[in-house]
C-alpha cells in the first residue's frame, strides 16, 4: 500500500479490536469530516475517504495485492476488523481538494498505469493535465521510491514522496525520482469536488447490516473452530480412553483368564462407559464390581495383586486426563 | 441321649462312616458359604442339606414316618439347591451379573422346607409304601439333576478354564458322577423292585412276590455301587470344597 499524505491527525494507533466499523463510519459522517481513515492489519490495508462527512471512496488492498473498492471493501473491511485480533486506526483530516485527489489515486480513472516515463513525453503530458484542468493524481516511482504530484484543474496542489509526512510545495524529489532509469508513471483522474459530493457510500450501504454480518459469520466461525476443536478433543480423550480400558481388560485377564475381559465390559457398562475409569467415584464402583466377581473366580492373593494393579493403573491414568 | 447311642451302635458300621462324612461335608460347605460370595450359597447349602437328608439314619426319631418322609423332601431340595446355585455361576460366566443376597437364600430354602413340612403336616400318616414312593421321587430328582449339573458344570468350566478355580469344577463334576452312581443305582433297584424297602414290604404281602432271586448279581452289583459311591459322594463333596476353599485363598 503506498502511503499517503497525513494532514492533520484527528486519532492515531487507536486499537481496531475494540471498535465497531458502523460507530466509526458514523462519527465521521456526524462530524462532517474531511479526510481519510486509514485501517492498518498485519497483512492488509484499508482507506475510507470522507469528504464533508460523505463517504466517497473505499479501498482494501491485501497482502497478495489485490485490491476491493466501494461495497466490496466495506465488506472486506468489516470482515477485517472482526476477524484480526490486531490492527490499527488513523484518522487524518485533509484539505477538500487534497481528499479529492485522494479518492482520485484510489478510485478515480486510470489514464497511464505504470508507463515507463521515458517511453513518454513528460512535458507533453503536464502540459495536457494543465490545459485539461484535470483533477487527480501523478504518481511517479520506481522500485524502490514514489513520488505524487496532486493537481486541481490543471494545478499542481503539493507534492508527497515516500518518507514525507505531508505535502510539499517543492518539486525537488518528485524530479529526482523522474530522472531515475526505469522510473514509471501512473495517472488518475477524477472529478471535481463538488461532484464528488454526489457520492456517499453510507446511503447506498446498510454498514450495520454488513457488520453484523460479519459479526455473525465470524461467531459462526468461531463456533465451528470451537466444535472441530472440541471434536478433535473427544476423539483424542475417547482414544486414550479406548486404550486404559484395553489396559485395564489385559490386568484383569492376567489375574482372572478370559473371563475378565467379560468382567470389565460389564463394570464398564454398569458404570456408564469407559469414562468411568477416569471418574473418581464411578472409577470405586468399577474397581468393587471387578473385585466382587473376581472373588468368584480368583484366589484371595490374586485379587489383591490385581486390585493393587489396578488401581495405581487407575491413579495414574486419572493425573493424566 | 441313650436313645441316640443305642441308634449308633446298632448302626451298620458303614452307613455310619457314610453319614459321618457327609456330616464333614455338609459342615465344610456350610462355612464356605459363610465366607463367599452369595452365588456360592446356594451351593453350599445344597450340600448342607444332603447331609440333614442322610442324617436320618442317626435320628432317634427316624422311625416316625412324618418325619422319615421330611429327610426325602430335604434330600429333594438339596438337589433342586444346588442345581440352581450352579445355574447361577454359569449365568454369571455368561452375564457377569450377580445380584440377590445371602439371607433371601437362607431364607428361601427354609421356607421351601416349612412349607414342605406342612405338606406333610396336614396330609395322612405315609405308610412303608408311600415312604418308599418319596424316596422314589427323591432318586429320579437327584439322577436327573445330577446329569444336568454335570453339563452345566462342563460349561462352567469351558468358561472359566484359564482361572484359578477351573479346576475346582472338575473336582465337582467328579462329586456329581459319585453321586449320580449312588442315586442312580439305588433308583435302578427301586424302579425293579428289588430294593430293601420293597423287600419289607411284600414280606407281609401274600399276593406279591419278588424276581429279585433270579437278578441277584445286578442287584449285588448296585447294592455294592450304592454303598461306595455313597461314600464316595460325601468324601469327595469334602475334598471338593476344601480343594475349592484352598483355590479361593
Amino acid at each position: 500500500m503506498f502511503l499517503l499524505p497525513k494532514g492533520s491527525p484527528l486519532f492515531e494507533n487507536l486499537a481496531v479490536s475494540k471498535l465497531k466499523l458502523p460507530d466509526v463510519l458514523t462519527k465521521l459522517s456526524n462530524g462532517v469530516f474531511t479526510g481519510y481513515a486509514s485501517f492498518v492489519f498485519q497483512a492488509s490495508t484499508a482507506i475510507l475517504v470522507f469528504e464533508a462527512g460523505k463517504l466517497v471512496s473505499g479501498l482494501v488492498e491485501r497482502e497478495n495485492g489485490k485490491k476491493e473498492t466501494g461495497f466490496e471493501a466495506l465488506s472486506a473491511l468489516a470482515e477485517l476488523m472482526v476477524t484480526t485480533g490486531s490492527g490499527a486506526l488513523n484518522v487524518y483530516k485533509l484539505s477538500k481538494d487534497l481528499t479529492m485527489c485522494i479518492h482520485a489515486l484510489l478510485e478515480g480513472e486510470i489514464l497511464y498505469k505504470a508507463q515507463e516515463l521515458k517511453l513518454i513525453d513528460i512535458k507533453t503530458l503536464l502540459e495536457k493535465v494543465k490545459e485539461d484542468k484535470m483533477n487527480g493524481c501523478l504518481r511517479i516511482y520506481t522500485d524502490d521510491n514514489a513520488a505524487m504530484i496532486f493537481y486541481k484543474d490543471g494545478n499542481p496542489l503539493g507534492f508527497f514522496h515516500d518518507g514525507a509526512s505531508d505535502i510539499e510545495t517543492s518539486s525537488t524529489e518528485s524530479q529526482k525520482i523522474a530522472g531515475l532509469p526505469g522510473a514509471k508513471i501512473d495517472l488518475f483522474s477524477t472529478q471535481s469536488a463538488d461532484e464528488l459530493m454526489d457520492t456517499n457510500l453510507l446511503e447506498v450501504t446498510n454498514i450495520q447490516k454488513i457488520w453484523d454480518a460479519s459479526v455473525a459469520l465470524h461467531k459462526s466461525e468461531i463456533d465451528r473452530t470451537n466444535l472441530e476443536r472440541q471434536e478433535r478433543d473427544q476423539k483424542a480423550v475417547s482414544l486414550k480412553l479406548a486404550e486404559l480400558e484395553e489396559q485395564v481388560k489385559t490386568i484383569v485377564g492376567e489375574y482372572v483368564g478370559k473371563v475378565g475381559r467379560g468382567i470389565v465390559d460389564k463394570g464398564i457398562s454398569d458404570n456408564g462407559g469407559n469414562s468411568c475409569l477416569i471418574d473418581v467415584d464411578k472409577s470405586e464402583q468399577f474397581m468393587k464390581g471387578v473385585e466382587r466377581a473376581a472373588k468368584l473366580l480368583v484366589s484371595g492373593t490374586n485379587i489383591k495383586l490385581m486390585m493393587e494393579k489396578l488401581n495405581s493403573t487407575l491413579t495414574i491414568a486419572k493425573s493424566e486426563f | 441321649m441313650e436313645k441316640f447311642i443305642e441308634l449308633l451302635a446298632q448302626m451298620n458300621p458303614f452307613d455310619l462312616v457314610q453319614v459321618i462324612f457327609w456330616g464333614l461335608a455338609g459342615a465344610i460347605s456350610f462355612y464356605f458359604s459363610i465366607g463367599n460370595a452369595r452365588v456360592w450359597t446356594s451351593i453350599s447349602i445344597g450340600f448342607f442339606l444332603i447331609f440333614l437328608s442322610q442324617a436320618y439314619s442317626i435320628n432317634p426319631w427316624g422311625h416316625y414316618a412324618k418325619l422319615s418322609a421330611f429327610h426325602y423332601i430335604v434330600g429333594t431340595v438339596a438337589i433342586m439347591t444346588i442345581t440352581h446355585g450352579f445355574l447361577e455361576y454359569y449365568v454369571f460366566c455368561r452375564t457377569f451379573e450377580i445380584s440377590g443376597n445371602k439371607i433371601i437364600v437362607y431364607l428361601s430354602v427354609l421356607g421351601v422346607l416349612a412349607f414342605s413340612g406342612m405338606f406333610l403336616v396336614i396330609n395322612p400318616m405315609p405308610g412303608p409304601n408311600i415312604i418308599r414312593n418319596f424316596k422314589m421321587v427323591e432318586n429320579a430328582i437327584w439322577v436327573f439333576l445330577c446329569v444336568m449339573n454335570l453339563e452345566i458344570i462342563r460349561k462352567i468350566y469351558v468358561a472359566i478354564k484359564d482361572s484359578d478355580i477351573s479346576k475346582g469344577f472338575i473336582a465337582f463334576g467328579i462329586v456329581f458322577v459319585c453321586i449320580f452312581l449312588w442315586r442312580g443305582s439305588d433308583l435302578y433297584l427301586q424302579i425293579f423292585q428289588w430294593d430293601q424297602d420293597w423287600q419289607d414290604i411284600i414280606a407281609l404281602m401274600e399276593d406279591e412276590t419278588s424276581n429279585i432271586e433270579e437278578f441277584m448279581g445286578r442287584v449285588q452289583l448296585s447294592q455294592l455301587v450304592g454303598r461306595y459311591a455313597g461314600l464316595l459322594s460325601g468324601i469327595s463333596v469334602g475334598g471338593a470344597f476344601t480343594y475349592m476353599y484352598k483355590l479361593l485363598k
